[in-house]
């Protein structure tokens, strides 16, 4: 890649992207640079709590469709300039901030909701959509998309596609991967392409599923079929708790070879005695676990005879209904200021996923390896993506105030080896880089290690798609 | 910037928060990042910490609509309006605002409008004649109405006219401060411009105070600012109702099946919601939008289309498009503001109508 700026250039690439989105859409104001140059990533959010300027793109643009982003981006590949795609920025790893400067492209005015499909049970959305958005809409015809990860209300269709998003009722409907049909999405050359009209065909590989994880490195995805589904008869929750996550993981095993409930959460005891505590109300020791289980009554009937039967089997004493549902009226408002972490506490979730022979493994191994490498953290951890083969953990480590350092490089450097130590931890028990925030720039380094070999598939789409390196670089190990 | 330590909190605990970005209907409306709270709060953020000049968020600061959503919307209480407003009173200490906000304070401080105004409509000249006698009742039009949507103003007196209500209307009507408040916050302008309005109402026994943006103004913000009312101050469709119970509406059936757009003024501020619903199913077959009563998405005002006329014809088409998508025939508004900003999108698929049209049609 090639990228040098010069006032004149300047000049002559800003009209040609007025040309491309119009001068309203096309923006070098300071207050449109600093407000995309810091996500949700901690390391962004600490650069800017110490009053310095994380990197900034020279250009921000907000096309409104595929035309727009085409001619956008056959502008950036002639005089090769980075483009970086921005959704909300809600993301945690950094992905949609412009490191090394060039374009954003901020997809937010590719909003529209072109299609509400109750016969196929889709909507074909711009991917620029809040996804709370398509919510409504599916909710206005009576449907609903089941997709509610605690960023729900601040991200995009796209920003989940682009880095696998999952919510939180996850087990019984899918990840994000599971929900589309269809795809448009823009080439780095500019070309504007389509993925197959169905998913599951045997027409060769699934070209959906190259894009979605692809962090805007491949291309950007512009417009998305998103599943819906029939809002549920009944939702009913039930409360436990475990002695030990053990026996709730051998509990969660056996239930899931049964019928899938579609919320799954189990809190470590450190996880129980502080978060749930506060939000949910359980005051009591041991691992806090909440199921929902939901559809047409009389097979959820079945499925609480089944749940009750199967954990009574594991020692979980039954907390009833309450703690459930109060957690699923509060499951965003952990993530608000004053019960999230927040600055000047240095923290991560180092989200990893792997087998049911091997997932507590890694919980207790990762949990060594960080409070005993750094004493100063915290881990506390909570299961929240359960398949039949294995489960996810939302692990976290937490550093006070007090303990990290005011000088932003230090700062940067606590943070970054606390990362490495418990992700290299993850891998070398059996995990992976990360399960469903991504891996923007705050990991890259790590997915050789996790591929190895493998690595150069990913290399290789890179090199054919985007020949110039101007998409998205420096994310994803790209 | 010298800004409160309670603003310094909230603008520190929204810089880095996203959760109300779905809410805000001037960042729906253009899709650019910096129209959200978290945006606003980082930029102000980094003004405080000496890495950006306030004079280069200040364009951004007016772009908040002050509506509230992201207020109502926050599980934990954060307030952008209050800091948003607090950095504006700050710029405007400091002679930082922007040019185009300054030609609209100048025209409040001089006229009393933020639109430069002093003559009214002959319809309007000839309505307030009929009321210029003293009454216990004055019926507070507002300088919307007045100078900008003068047809509604003489509507609005019509329809206490045919309900035999015997009121006054000022010829010089004093400003409340609600445009004011909006431009530079708790100013001693604002202030001033808020007792001066006090002493005025309190010449009456009860007044009937036909904008939200007023009504706001003088039921909520003037007690913030220790401004004190002794008159009765009752929101135009509040009185509405209260004629509707005592028949005096003389409701009748007009066929149409409608959607009402809740002010936020009046849904989120004062908590009145069910009203002008009274009042609108006396009339028509009343349905309910996405997002309505507290929940309410603001649909435009004229005051920001003065120097974002784009925009918020963008906001009011995205309402519209709500109204539009349950299929029904008519939005009722009871916000004379959000009226015109509705009236002025250019579409043919929905009618757009006060609550004055829809008594009277």
């Amino acid at each position: 890649m090639q990228y040098q700026m010069n006032e004149f250039l300047f000049a002559m690439i800003l009209t040609e992207l007025e040309d491309a989105v119009g001068k309203e859409n096309c923006s070098t104001r300071a207050i449109d640079k600093v407000t995309h140059s810091v996500d949700y990533y901690w390391l962004s959010r600490m650069w800017a709590d110490r009053g310095c300027r994380m990197p900034e793109a020279d250009f921000v643009v907000c096309p409104k469709d595929a035309t727009e982003v085409s001619k956008v981006l056959k502008i950036a590949n002639y005089y090769k300039i980075p483009v970086t795609t921005w959704g909300a920025g809600g993301g945690t790893q950094g992905g949609a901030i412009p490191v090394a400067g060039g374009i954003i492209l901020d997809t937010k005015r590719m909003n529209k909701i072109y299609e509400v499909n109750t016969d196929s049970m889709y909507i074909e959305c711009g991917t620029g959509a809040i996804y709370k958005h398509i919510e409504w809409a599916a909710n206005e015809v009576g449907k609903a998309t089941m997709h509610y990860p605690s960023s729900l209300t601040c991200s995009t269709v796209g920003g989940f596609l682009a880095h696998r998003g999952i919510g939180v009722c996850s087990t019984k409907y899918g990840k994000i991967d599971d929900m589309v049909l269809q795809m448009e999405v823009v080439l780095p050359n500019g070309d504007i392409i389509n993925t197959s009209p169905a998913p599951k065909h045997a027409a060769g590989p699934d070209l959906n599923q190259i894009f979605i994880g692809s962090e805007g490195t491949l291309g950007i995805i512009t417009k998305a079929q998103i599943r819906i589904f029939d809002q549920p008869e009944v939702r009913r929750f039930r409360g436990f708790l475990f002695q030990d996550m053990t026996g709730a993981f051998k509990a969660s095993r056996e239930l899931l070879q049964k019928f899938k409930p579609s919320v799954m959460r189990l809190y470590d005891e450190a996880e129980t005695a502080s978060l749930i505590k506060k939000i949910v109300g359980v005051e009591r020791k041991g691992a806090f676990m909440n199921i929902a289980y939901e559809g047409v009554k009389e097979l959820v009937d079945v499925e609480e005879r089944i749940l009750l039967e199967t954990f009574k089997k594991y020692g979980a004493e039954d907390l009833g209904s309450e703690y459930g549902e109060k957690w699923w009226k509060e499951k965003i408002t952990f993530f608000y200021p004053g019960h999230m972490m927040d600055i000047p506490q240095c923290f991560g979730t180092m989200d990893t996923i792997a087998p049911y022979d091997k997932i507590e493994e890694i919980y207790w191994a990762m949990k060594e390896a960080i409070e005993t490498n750094f004493p100063q953290a915290k881990f506390i951890a909570h299961f929240s993506h359960w398949y039949e083969w294995g489960a996810m953990i939302y692990d976290r480590f937490i550093v006070d105030g007090k303990d990290v350092p005011q000088d932003p490089v230090e700062a940067l450097r606590l943070h970054q080896e606390i990362w490495t130590c418990g992700v290299r931890t993850a891998l070398a028990h059996g995990g992976v880089v990360n399960d469903h925030h991504g891996v923007g720039i705050k990991l890259g380094r790590l997915m050789k290690e996790q591929y190895g070999p493998a690595m150069q598939v990913f290399e290789g789409i890179k090199k054919t798609l985007d020949p110039n390196g101007i998409m998205n670089p420096f994310k994803l190990g790209l | 910037m010298n800004m409160s330590e309670k603003c310094k909190q909230h603008v520190d605990s929204c810089r880095f928060c996203w959760m109300c970005h779905h809410i805000c209907p001037i960042g729906n409306a253009t899709g650019h990042e910096r129209s959200t709270a978290r945006a606003r709060a980082l930029g102000i953020s980094l003004v405080n910490r000496g890495a950006i000049e306030l004079d280069e968020i200040m364009d951004n600061i007016y772009e908040c609509c002050t509506c509230g959503a992201c207020v109502h919307d926050c599980t934990t209480g954060w307030d952008p309006v209050m800091f948003t407003k607090e950095v504006r009173l700050r710029a405007a200490l400091e002679n930082k605002l922007p040019e185009y906000i300054n030609i609209l304070l100048d025209n409040c401080l001089n006229t009393g409008s933020a639109y430069g105004k002093t003559e009214l409509c002959d319809d309007l000249t000839a309505a307030l004649k009929v009321h210029a006698d003293k009454t216990d009742i004055l019926l507070y039009l507002g300088v919307d109405a007045r100078y900008m949507v003068c047809k509604q103003a003489v509507k609005a007196i019509k329809v206490l006219e045919d309900a035999d209500v015997k009121f006054t209307v000022l010829e010089n009507e004093p400003a409340s401060g609600a445009q004011l408040d909006f431009l530079i916050g708790a100013a001693n302008e604002t202030k001033e411009q808020m007792t001066a309005c006090a002493k005025a109402l309190d010449e009456f026994k009860t007044v009937v105070v036909y904008d939200p943006n007023d009504a706001k103004a003088i039921k909520q913000t003037f007690k913030e600012y220790g401004v004190e009312t002794k008159a009765e101050i009752i929101t135009y469709t509040a009185f509405l109702a209260k004629l509707h119970d005592e028949g005096k509406l003389r409701a009748k059936s007009t066929g149409k099946t409608v959607v009402f757009q809740d002010p936020y003024q009046l849904s989120r501020d004062l908590g009145e919601t069910e009203e002008a619903r009274k009042v609108i199913s006396a009339f028509a077959e009343l349905h309910e939008m996405l997002l309505n009563r507290a929940e309410t998405v603001w649909a435009g005002n004229i005051l920001m289309a003065e120097y974002l006329p784009e925009v918020i014809n963008e906001v009011s088409a995205r309402r519209l498009y709500n109204a539009e998508s349950i299929g029904e025939t008519a939005v009722v508004t009871a916000c004379v503001s959000e009226y015109a900003a509705l009236k002025n999108v250019e579409q043919n698929e929905i009618e757009i109508l006060s609550i004055e049209d829809l008594i009277l049609d």
